[in-house]
């Protein structure tokens, strides 16, 4: 299989620093219109760009360590998928900042729906227990079950403060918590998957979606890429859903106590 | 016999003290009247009957047990709060009504013409939409939904609020004859005196957290100020 890509990575370098240029441009234009987003974008190239050569060393030591044949990649591997968990929940949890011990909710929920998709991956045999695979898949999924977290807990918090209301008015019929948040949890679970539904509606179409890209670029057969892509996609929305409804059934306990009284969150 | 005892009863929203001590009892088949300026705590006592919050110190019993001993559900479909707000939730008025024994798994055996007609509704609003519906009437709906699940206590909070002048003594009297009719004990929360007087069998007044006296609404004496 060749690489794909016409130049070395010091080639690559030169490459980058050419196509920096625009990036410069565009950071000079929004200094000198005080869009007020220049540090953020200097920021976050160099956070972005630091973590992707970082990753890429990592990777390298990683498929060294698979070529030769033994076992030794394995502990890093766990390593970095574990981090992926832990930074994954933690960044989740912060956008609920409103609600206590949010970290317990998000990270579980992202642990359990990336976990199953990664699964079935393997059993499939989409998923060759290698790190060249396991990394940029639990990557992807992780990335996707983190989205869907944020998105369903935002969703469900945000409904519950407009909806408040609507909840002590069930409570007081003597509906149970998880009886008087069905509807609004049900919204919250649609409303996160609804983007992955759209993407996947206009999947080839508007664009081609990262593991195809990736796998075309390196010179694979369109068909086998689309295959796989498909493959792929389908096992993140599964670990999406997962994770949003893990979010539903955590978080309950985060808004109501267990003499079924709304927490104060204050 | 009492339904509710309630002796020493403190609560705490946030940093002020609502209820700073709070003994009264309330009589099976009363209708008795909170009354107080706003802040004196009537709703804060009203929500602690359902358990809807939990007191910070002091006890009530309900029909003899330790409320903490009763589960909050099976409470709250014995004593049903009516909120201030009428909220109506997504769907018709019957699916209003029934939303209470539904939640219980009891819906079946509900009498929904009677349950509107006791509440001064006619039957023809069973099939309308809840959310169309004019503020007397939402009162009126969130009444027949309180009732619906039988309770033996209802727990009115400003039952009249937001009732069109013309029609709130009318909206008191079906409350006091279905009271009556169903053999209810009715803690009624309200800021208008007069009111009190005109539907209450007792009347607790409250002030800055404590009851200052419990007076039959015969022998109440008020000056126009609390």
């Amino acid at each position: 299989m060749t690489s794909g890509i016409p130049y070395t990575p010091v080639e690559g370098l030169i490459v980058l620093a050419g196509v920096s240029v625009l990036l410069i441009i565009v950071i000079l234009i929004s200094i000198w219109k005080k869009m007020g987003i220049g540090k953020d974008f200097i920021q976050g190239l160099l956070m972005g760009g630091s973590q992707l050569v970082a990753i890429a060393l990592v990777l390298t030591v990683l498929f060294r360590l698979q070529e030769d044949d033994n076992f030794l990649w394995i502990p890093p591997v766990i390593i970095l998928v574990g981090s992926m968990a832990i930074i994954g929940g933690w960044r989740s949890a912060k956008r609920a900042a409103k609600m206590p011990g949010a970290f317990m909710v998000t990270t579980p929920a992202i642990i359990a729906g990336a976990s199953v998709s990664l699964m079935v991956l393997v059993i499939s045999r989409a998923m060759p227990l290698k790190p060249q695979f396991i990394v940029p898949l639990a990557g992807m999924v992780f990335g996707n079950s983190m989205a869907i977290c944020s998105l369903t807990l935002d969703r469900v918090i945000r409904e519950f403060e407009l909806n408040r209301n609507v909840i002590e008015t069930k409570l007081s019929l003597g509906a149970s918590s998880k009886q008087a948040m069905e509807e609004l949890f049900r919204m919250g679970v649609r409303a996160a998957l609804i983007p992955t539904i759209d993407r996947l509606k206009t999947l080839g179409i508007i664009f081609i979606p990262g593991a195809m890209a990736g796998l075309l670029i390196a010179g694979t057969d369109p068909l086998v890429a689309a295959e796989y892509q498909l493959i792929v996609y389908i096992m993140i929305i599964g670990g999406g859903i997962i994770t949003a409804l893990m979010v539903v059934i955590l978080s309950r306990k985060r808004f109501f106590n267990e003499n079924e009284q709304v927490r104060d969150w204050g | 016999m009492n339904v509710y005892k309630i002796r020493g009863v403190k609560k705490r929203l946030g940093k002020k003290k609502v209820l700073k001590g709070i003994d009264l009892d309330v009589k099976k088949g009363e209708i008795l009247s909170l009354v107080g300026p706003s802040g004196s705590g009537k709703s804060t006592l009203l929500r602690t009957l359902n358990r809807l919050i939990e007191v910070d110190s002091g006890s009530i019993e309900f029909k003899g047990s330790d409320i903490n001993s009763i589960d909050p559900i099976v409470l709250r479909r014995n004593a049903v709060l009516v909120p201030q707000e009428s909220v109506m939730l997504e769907g018709t008025v019957a699916e209003n009504v029934m939303y209470g024994p539904k939640m219980a798994g009891l819906s079946s055996d509900r009498n929904m013409e009677g349950l509107l007609k006791d509440a001064g509704l006619s039957p023809s609003f069973a099939r309308k939409d809840a959310s169309k519906l004019s503020g007397g009437e939402k009162k009126r709906v969130s009444l027949a939904r309180a009732l619906a699940l039988r309770p033996e206590v209802l727990l009115l909070d400003e039952p009249t609020v937001g009732v069109d002048p013309k029609r709130v003594e009318h909206v008191e009297n079906t409350i006091i004859e279905f009271a009556r009719k169903r053999k209810l004990t009715v803690v009624w929360v309200t800021h208008d005196v007069p009111q009190a007087m005109r539907v209450s069998d007792r009347i607790a007044n409250l002030k800055s957290g404590r009851v200052r006296e419990v007076k039959r609404a015969s022998e109440f004496e008020w000056e126009g100020a609390y």
